[in-house]
C-alpha cells in the first residue's frame, strides 16, 4: 500500500514541480484532443441535426450505423487509421504516422459517432411545437435551423462532453497511430500505460490526476456557460 | 368590395395519405373575425397551420392578398402569425422570447418599448416579467407572453388555435381582450378556433363549423354525436340522462352525427301540446340567453340532461318575455329536419 501513497505524493511533486516530461504529455493530450473535438463537433453537430430533424429514406439504417459506430473499439480505429496513413497506405505520402495530427484523425473518428448520435437524440427530443413557433414568428429556413439548434444547446453540449471524455481517455489510437514517442506523441494515457509497465506508479498516478483535473476544468467551464 | 386577404381553393390536406381536411372554397375579408368550431380532430388546427403557412397543402392552394403563397415565402412570412393552444416558449428570457420576431425581421431598433407595450397589452408588468426565464412562469403567464410575442409584430393576420383552453379565467380574458384590441387598433384579421362557442358567436363576423375535416355550415348549430338506439317506430333516440331522450330520424349509421338548426327547434308555449304529428319534444331548462351580433336574433341555451341545445327564440316569446334563466321549457322539433353526417 505504501507505494500507492508514495505515488500520490510523487504526483503532487511532479505536477507542482513543473516536471517537463509530465507537462509534455499534458500538452500533447490537450493539443490532440482539442483538434479532434473541433473536427468532430464541426462535422457531428450538422450530421446529428440532419439525422434527428429530417425524415429521409434510409434514415433508420443511417441511425443504426451511427449507433453501432458508438461501440467502435479504439484499437480497431487505430488499426484502420494506421493502415491508411502508413507508408503503404493510400494516405502514406502525407506523413501522418506517428504524429499528433495522425492521432487527431483517429480520435475524430472515435468522437464523431458520439457527437452525431447524441446530437440527433437531442434534436429528436426537441419539442414539436418549436418549429411551429419559429415559423409563425417569421423565421427563415436558416433562422429556423440555427434557432432550433440553439434550443437544444444543452443536449449538444452533453454530446460534446461525452465525446470529449472518450477522446481524453482512449489509449488504443494514441498508442498505435502516435507510437508513444517521448517529447513528441506521448499523451497522458499512453504515458500512464508506459509508466505503469515500468513500475513507475508515481508518474502514472500524477498523469492520471492531471487527466482528471483537465476533465474537471472543462466541465466547470461548461457548467458556467450553461448557467449563463 | 375589398380583395379577400385569404382565398382557399380546392384545398385537400392528407396525413399518411388519409385526407384530414377538405375545403372547396373559403374567403376571408381583411380585418374580419372568423371563428372555427368543431370537435377535436375536425381539422381546425390543420386549417390554421395551413393558413399560417407552416404546412404546405397536399392539394389546392391558398391565395394571400390574391397571390398563391407557400411556407417561408417573403410575401407571408412577416404578415401572418399563429398562437397555439399549448403555452410554448423558447428557452430564453421573456424579453428575448418577445423580441425574437422583431429580430428575425432584421429590426435593429430598440426593442425595449415594443416589448414593454406588448407585455402591458396582455396584462403583464414589464418590470417584473421582462427578465424572467421561460421556466419561471405559470401556464397562464406563459401563454400571455406567447401572445405578446405575436402582438409585438402587429401582424396583419393573427391565427388563434384554442388560445385559452389551458389557461385560467383571468389570463383567458386578457388574451381575448388583447386579440380584439389588435383588430380594432391595427385592423388585424383574426381567425379563432375555440370550443367556447358563445365567445365566438359574440365576437366573430362569421363562425364556420368543421366536422371530420370539412366545413359543415356556418352560424349556430346543434351538433349531436351518437350512438343512436333504434325505436320500434323507425325513429332512433339518444339517452340524455334524467330519463330524457332525444328522438331523431333514422341515422345513416349508429354513430352518425346529427345537426339540428336552432331555427328548427321551437320552445312550446304554455298549454301547447308537447308533441303533435311529425314533431317530437324534449324537456329542458334555459341556462343562457344570448344575442347574435350580426342578425340581432336571440338564442337560448337549453340544458336537457347531458346535452345543451341552442334554440332560436321566436318573436312571440320575446314579446311575452316568458324566458328566463333557470326556466323549465319544452322543446319541439321535427325529426325529419335533422341533417346527418
Amino acid at each position: 500500500m505504501d507505494f500507492i501513497l508514495a505515488g500520490f505524493i510523487e504526483a503532487i511533486r511532479l505536477l507542482f514541480g513543473g516536471d517537463s516530461q509530465t507537462w509534455s504529455a499534458v500538452a500533447a493530450t490537450v493539443k490532440v484532443s482539442s483538434g479532434s473535438m473541433v473536427a468532430s463537433l464541426i462535422l457531428g453537430i450538422p450530421l446529428g441535426f440532419v439525422l434527428g430533424y429530417f425524415d429521409f429514406p434510409a434514415k433508420r439504417q443511417a441511425r443504426l450505423l451511427v449507433d453501432t459506430a458508438l461501440a467502435l473499439p479504439t484499437v480497431f480505429i487505430g488499426l484502420v487509421v494506421y493502415a491508411f496513413i502508413s507508408n503503404r497506405g493510400p494516405l502514406g505520402e502525407m506523413g501522418l504516422l506517428f504524429t499528433l495530427p495522425g492521432i487527431a484523425i483517429g480520435q475524430t473518428i472515435l468522437a464523431l459517432p458520439v457527437v452525431t448520435a447524441l446530437s440527433a437524440t437531442a434534436v429528436e427530443s426537441m419539442d414539436r411545437h418549436l418549429r411551429t413557433l419559429l415559423i409563425s414568428l417569421g423565421a427563415s429556413r436558416r433562422q429556423l435551423l440555427l434557432s432550433s439548434l440553439w434550443e437544444v444547446r444543452y443536449g449538444v453540449l452533453a454530446a460534446g462532453l461525452t465525446a470529449y471524455g472518450r477522446v481524453m481517455t482512449e489509449v488504443g489510437i494514441s498508442m498505435m497511430v502516435g507510437g508513444n514517442i517521448k517529447w513528441h506523441t506521448r499523451t497522458i494515457t499512453t504515458a500512464i500505460a508506459l509508466e505503469t509497465g515500468k513500475g513507475m506508479f508515481a508518474t502514472g498516478i500524477a498523469l492520471g490526476l492531471v487527466l482528471i483535473a483537465i476533465a474537471f476544468s472543462v466541465n466547470v467551464c461548461l457548467s458556467f456557460l450553461r448557467k449563463k | 368590395m375589398p380583395q379577400p386577404i385569404y382565398r382557399i381553393e380546392n384545398l385537400v390536406h392528407r396525413y399518411n395519405s388519409q385526407p384530414v381536411l377538405v375545403v372547396d372554397r373559403l374567403e376571408i375579408e381583411p380585418a374580419s373575425i372568423l371563428g372555427l368550431v368543431g370537435p377535436n380532430g375536425s381539422g381546425k388546427s390543420t386549417l390554421l397551420k395551413l393558413m399560417a403557412f407552416i404546412l404546405r397543402p397536399t392539394e389546392g392552394q391558398i391565395l394571400f392578398d390574391g397571390m398563391p403563397a407557400a411556407p417561408f415565402d417573403e410575401s407571408v412570412r412577416f404578415q401572418v402569425t399563429l398562437l397555439t393552444q399549448e403555452p410554448y416558449l423558447m428557452k430564453r428570457t421573456v424579453f428575448k422570447n418577445i423580441a425574437y420576431g422583431l429580430k428575425v425581421r432584421g429590426d435593429r431598433e430598440n426593442w425595449t418599448k415594443p416589448v414593454r407595450d406588448a407585455l402591458a397589452m396582455v396584462g403583464l408588468d414589464p418590470n417584473t416579467f421582462s427578465r424572467r426565464q421561460w421556466d419561471e412562469l405559470s401556464g397562464g403567464e406563459a401563454q400571455r407572453v406567447a401572445m405578446a410575442a405575436r402582438l409585438v409584430l402587429r401582424p396583419r393576420v393573427l391565427l388563434l388555435d384554442e388560445p385559452t383552453t389551458s389557461v385560467d379565467a383571468a389570463s383567458s380574458e386578457l388574451i381575448r381582450a388583447a386579440s380584439l384590441r389588435a383588430r380594432s387598433e391595427w385592423g388585424t384579421t383574426l381567425v379563432i378556433a375555440s370550443h367556447d362557442r358563445e365567445w365566438l358567436y359574440d365576437v366573430c363576423d362569421e363562425v364556420i363549423h368543421l366536422f371530420k375535416g370539412k366545413p359543415a355550415g356556418t352560424g349556430r348549430s346543434n351538433m349531436i354525436f351518437g350512438p343512436w338506439i333504434p325505436e320500434d317506430n323507425g325513429l332512433c333516440y339518444k339517452l340524455l340522462g334524467d330519463g330524457r331522450r332525444l328522438t331523431v330520424s333514422a341515422p345513416p349509421n349508429a354513430d352518425a352525427t346529427a345537426f339540428i338548426d336552432p331555427a328548427d327547434i321551437r320552445i312550446l308555449g304554455k298549454g301547447e301540446e308537447t308533441a303533435t304529428a311529425n314533431t317530437v319534444s324534449v324537456d329542458g331548462t334555459v341556462t343562457r340567453l344570448s344575442l347574435e351580433r350580426q342578425s340581432g336574433d336571440l338564442f337560448a341555451d337549453v340544458r336537457a340532461g347531458s346535452l345543451t341545445l341552442i334554440v332560436r327564440v321566436a318573436e312571440s316569446h320575446l314579446a311575452a318575455m316568458t324566458l328566463h334563466r333557470g326556466w323549465p321549457v319544452t322543446l319541439a322539433y321535427r325529426p325529419d329536419s335533422i341533417r346527418w353526417q
